[in-house]
């Protein structure tokens, strides 16, 4: 980064930070979340989420605050532009959001170099807390190792030992599934085989099954999402897999948003994600009874990202955090309670600490629901060459 | 694992039932395109419309209600296309009818947004295709030999039409030279119409009967676009034969290629149709010469 | 045949004063969507050499970008190239890859020719989308911009960025302008109007049609670099189809085979998607929309529409033509 830009970020900074001490409470937030394109549902339900968590939380901070929406589209240019419009144009002082990796990937240096703080509320790729770490970037949401790792050691305690894994063939996909694989080999557990479909191009998954019953193993453990989540639990059920090789694998495969679609293929199927809507704890029930209230939905996981998010921001704002600098530093420093349980940030990395939950699709009173199976304790991600500079921590 | 008689026997039926399913959606684009040399790009969109009317349907009506009613559904839009877009352009050169089904598809995929919202759908198989079947030796999908049997069924049909009928005679001829056979007393705009309109109802029904095997989404259409071209190129444009043949290549290297050659796989499809088009400009079974 | 009428002139003018005049008075935002202007305005022109002149309808300019937006990258910092040379690397790549194409294609016409370049596009999307080397689906981060502090400019500066983007347009429309008025360029012209004729000539067609292919593609290569440069962040989607699909839309709408055209039709489509995309998430429908509403009117493009409104209301010059380049 060029002096003259830091340099007029710094003013930038010092103005923005004048004029908040005049009106100390009130914080801009960038909104940056895909709202047309792919990842439009979970855009929307991080967006109701995080205004009904401001609308919860928000009041007793003393604060008030103003959101600016602007659509990614799931592009990584289009949210580097708009990334740039919210820091330079309209000033926020906290950005929050981030459905994609790639995008995420595309906007950390500007935001690390503008010393804006963001909330990540959904991108997990493991880069982004571990080698491209930045003080400024706090994730409230999960990293793809930290969902899939202790899996592998949970399945080898149920007697699972050899397990053949298929996920589609990009990076989220590899990092899901090498997590998983190293966790699982770890605790002793043997990786009969592995495919790797290429990604949004594949439709048919029949290849790839017959292969997976071919190869001798007790189990397949598999990472998909979205449509192609709904596309593979249909189908490994209509090859009648389901009863010879049970099907495990990261949450999202099973996410509460596309269940329903997956109708009685997905029951039985075993999965590990770090929220799902039916835990039970008071502050899930609180959230669970107002998300439906509002929007007519069960929270998904992505819903627990943003109101979660809207949360820590309100505990960083109540800990004296006025603009972009103190909210930096406060950011992670939060700690709370939520409807997943205990969270809190790893100063190492700025990632979310979080337990994970196991859980399995079950047919329940009005469709299918998610009965947890194991809260696996929270545990720490590995540093992965995250450097994080002592000043502002 | 190759070794195994079980393997080759589960892929190849894999390799038809993708190749059925594309059969459905190439006939009527490439029909459409050898009788009125018109590019249609937003073929796509009219599936994804078929999956959506059909899973829609199936909540009401259940499966069998979407699988008849959303072909029709799709050829009604088709007509509503015909009147308003398709016929005005049918001179207009390929480059307005490309560009013109290209907004189209953008119109479409904001329309399903709208209409059934960015969250995918999926409905189940009927009750009587539920299960698998032993063959040969393998367990197979009552449902995918369903689509093996729905497509050889409208290949059959529309070869009988096609070569036994005065409609098939009548369409023959406009493929080979509309003025010629509008010269002859044809009335060949109404054939026109005829034929748009069945290639709609055929991508219609091809999106019926893939929404109980894939998710039905937004993008659907847009997904399905390129692999259907590659189809009706290698096989040659305006031709029954050659989408027979341009679907039964891609089914069988897509499927094998994705498991014998998981490396290459998504680059040799494209490699293939490369190929063909250096040394076969026109594709394989093109409708002239 | 190419030519600069005066209403051409007068627009090009307006243009490159008007760009330039907003790029000293434009706010941060504006300064950004100049810059993106700029670079679809590289790929549309690069574009309309090959499909609005020679009619090789390219379904793999988006493609072409990519590659050199990869290459310049990857020069730069694995290579450790600055940026200018990476920049000639990266130009000279994609020239060569168009080149490539071209000669394989050129046998093609048509919707053959369409789909022929569609599959040379995807292989290129789906091999640095599958090669680890690229980073796949998370795209590289880093790409420098060049350093023109030798001569007091600071190109991290978003208005310097925006007015050296200007710059390269203007570079890019001299170059397919000079193209189209050389041997090669009325080769290129004959070859659209009658092939066999030219080939009854004694002219080489395909590489005729490569060499032509070839520039085009340096251009969208050069479009590539600067949009590595403007974002210093790259992804696979940039090769993707619709990339293209979408540059072919933004040369339809200004007026194919005009060259002036499409730049008008790219500052009319950066403008109108992001007015609209503030309004509504369905942006995409009123895009589509609007496009079917320009092809339907039978006008060649907003800027073909003017011409040809013009050229309606004086009588035809045709003795003009012959000195019309003069």
């Amino acid at each position: 980064m060029n002096k003259t830009f830091r340099a007029a970020l710094a003013g930038l900074v010092t103005s923005t930070a004048m004029l908040s001490a005049a009106c100390a409470e009130d914080i801009k937030v960038g909104l940056l979340l895909p709202y047309s394109g792919v990842y439009a549902a979970l855009g929307q339900d991080i967006d109701d989420a995080f205004a009904l968590g401001l609308a919860t939380f928000g009041a007793d901070s003393g604060a008030t605050f103003e959101i600016v929406r602007e659509d990614d589209e799931v592009k990584p240019p289009v949210g580097l532009a708009k990334t740039k419009k919210l820091i330079l144009q309209d000033e926020v002082d906290v950005m929050v959001g981030v459905v994609s990796s790639g995008v995420l990937g595309a906007i950390r240096d500007t935001v690390d170099g503008a010393g804006v703080p963001l909330i990540v509320a959904n991108a997990g790729n493991d880069e982004a807390t571990g080698e491209a770490c930045s003080p400024f970037i706090t994730r409230i949401s999960f990293s793809n190792q930290q969902v899939n790792r202790p899996m592998g050691k949970w399945m080898v305690d149920q007697g699972v030992k050899k397990v053949f894994t298929i996920a589609p063939d990009y990076a989220a996909g590899r990092q899901m599934i090498d997590a998983f694989t190293t966790g699982f080999t770890a605790a002793g557990g043997e990786v009969v085989g592995q495919e790797w479909p290429a990604f949004q191009k594949t439709q048919d998954f029949g290849p790839f099954l017959a292969n997976a019953k071919a190869s001798g193993a007790d189990a397949v453990y598999v990472f998909f999402a979205g449509g192609e989540a709904i596309s593979f639990v249909k189908q490994y059920d209509s090859f009648g897999m389901k009863a010879e090789l049970p099907l495990y694998g990261s949450g999202f495969l099973t996410s509460a948003l596309y269940v329903e679609a997956q109708g009685p293929a997905a029951e039985g199927v075993i999965t590990a994600l770090h929220y799902v809507p039916t835990l039970d704890n008071p502050e899930n029930a609180a959230f669970v009874a107002a998300f439906k209230e509002k929007t007519g939905r069960i929270p998904s996981e992505y819903a627990v990202h943003g109101y979660d998010s809207a949360r820590a921001l309100v505990e960083a704002v109540k800990a004296g955090a006025t603009d972009r600098e103190t909210l930096a530093a406060a950011l992670p420093k939060v700690s709370f309670t939520g409807p997943r349980g205990e969270l809190r940030i790893d100063p190492a990395t700025n990632n979310i600490v979080q337990p994970i939950h196991v859980y399995e699709t079950v047919a329940g009173a009005d469709g299918l629901t998610q009965k947890v199976l194991a809260t696996l304790p929270a545990e720490a991600d590995p540093v992965n060459g995250c450097a994080m500079p002592a000043a502002v921590n | 694992m190759t070794t195994d008689l079980g393997f080759w026997v589960l892929q190849t039926l894999n390799a038809l039932q993708l190749s059925m399913l594309l059969f459905l959606l190439s006939v009527g684009l490439t029909v459409i395109f050898g009788l009125m040399h018109f590019v249609n790009l937003a073929h796509g969109s009219l599936y994804a419309f078929g999956a959506y009317m059909a899973a829609s349907l199936a909540g009401v009506l259940g499966y069998w209600g979407g699988f008849f009613l959303a072909p029709l559904a799709v050829a009604a839009l088709g007509a509503v296309l015909y009147f308003t877009l398709i016929r005005s352009q049918r001179r207009a050169g390929p480059m307005a009818q490309v560009l013109i089904t290209f907004g189209l598809i953008f119109v479409a995929v904001d329309a399903t947004r709208l209409i059934w919202g960015d969250l995918p759908i999926g409905i189940a198989v009927p009750a009587v295709f539920e299960g698998q079947l032993a063959l040969l030796g393998v367990e197979y999908p009552i449902y995918r030999l369903f689509i093996i049997a729905l497509g050889l069924a409208v290949l059959a049909a529309l070869t009988l039409v096609l070569t036994r009928t005065q409609v098939g005679a009548m369409i023959r001829a406009g493929v080979d030279n509309d003025q010629m056979a509008a010269c002859l007393g044809i009335n060949v705009e109404r054939m026109f119409f005829l034929v748009f309109v069945v290639g709609c109802a055929l991508a219609g029904l091809a999106g019926a009967v893939a929404a109980p095997v894939l998710s039905v989404t937004p993008d659907m259409g847009l997904q399905i676009l390129i692999p259907t071209l590659i189809v009706i190129v290698i096989g040659g444009l305006g031709s029954l034969k050659g989408a027979v043949a341009g679907s039964l290549i891609f089914g069988f290297v897509q499927t094998f290629g994705a498991v014998l050659m998981p490396t290459f796989n998504s680059v040799l499809i494209y490699a293939l149709l490369a190929a063909v088009l250096v040394i076969r400009p026109e594709g394989l079974l093109p409708a002239k010469g | 045949m190419f030519t600069h009428t005066p209403l051409r002139l007068t627009a090009l003018s307006l243009l490159a004063i008007g760009s330039l005049a907003y790029a000293f008075v434009a706010g941060f935002f504006g300064l950004e969507i100049l810059a993106e202007i700029a670079i679809l305005a590289i790929l549309v022109i690069a574009l309309d050499l090959v499909a609005g002149f020679g009619g090789m309808v390219s379904l793999c300019h988006g493609a072409l970008l990519g590659v050199g937006a990869y290459a310049f990258t990857v020069a730069a910092n694995a290579a450790g190239l600055s940026a200018f040379p990476a920049m000639v690397l990266a130009v000279a790549l994609s020239a060569g890859l168009a080149f490539v194409i071209g000669a394989i294609c050129a046998r093609s016409i048509g919707i053959y020719f369409i789909m022929a370049t569609l599959a040379f596009g995807q292989m290129a999307y789906s091999f640095v989308f599958q090669s680890p080397l690229f980073g796949g689906d998370d795209g590289l981060s880093g790409a420098p911009r060049p350093d023109l502090s030798a001569i007091g400019i600071d190109l991290t500066d978003s208005r310097a960025f925006a007015i050296y983007a200007i710059a390269m347009v203007a570079l890019t429309y001299l170059v397919a302008a000079a193209t189209l008025r050389s041997g090669l360029g009325r080769s290129l012209i004959g070859l659209h109007h009658n092939e066999k004729r030219l080939r009854a000539l004694g002219l080489t067609v395909w590489r005729a049609k490569a060499t032509a292919f070839a520039i085009s593609g340096a251009l969208a290569g050069l479009a590539g670099c600067l949009a590595a440069q403007h974002t210093q962040y790259i992804s696979p989607g940039l090769l993707s189809w619709t990339v293209s699909g979408e540059a072919l839309v933004v040369v339809i709408l200004g007026g194919l085979g005009t060259l002036v055209g499409p730049i008008v039709g790219a500052v009319l489509f950066v403008v109108l998607k992001h007015e609209i995309s503030a309004l509504t998430p369905y942006w995409h429908a009123i895009v589509g929309m609007i496009l079917i509403a320009v092809v339907m009117s039978r006008a060649n493009g907003v800027f073909g529409f003017v011409e040809a409104r013009m050229a309606a209301r004086k009588p035809k010059p045709v003795l003009q033509k012959a000195d019309a380049d003069a």
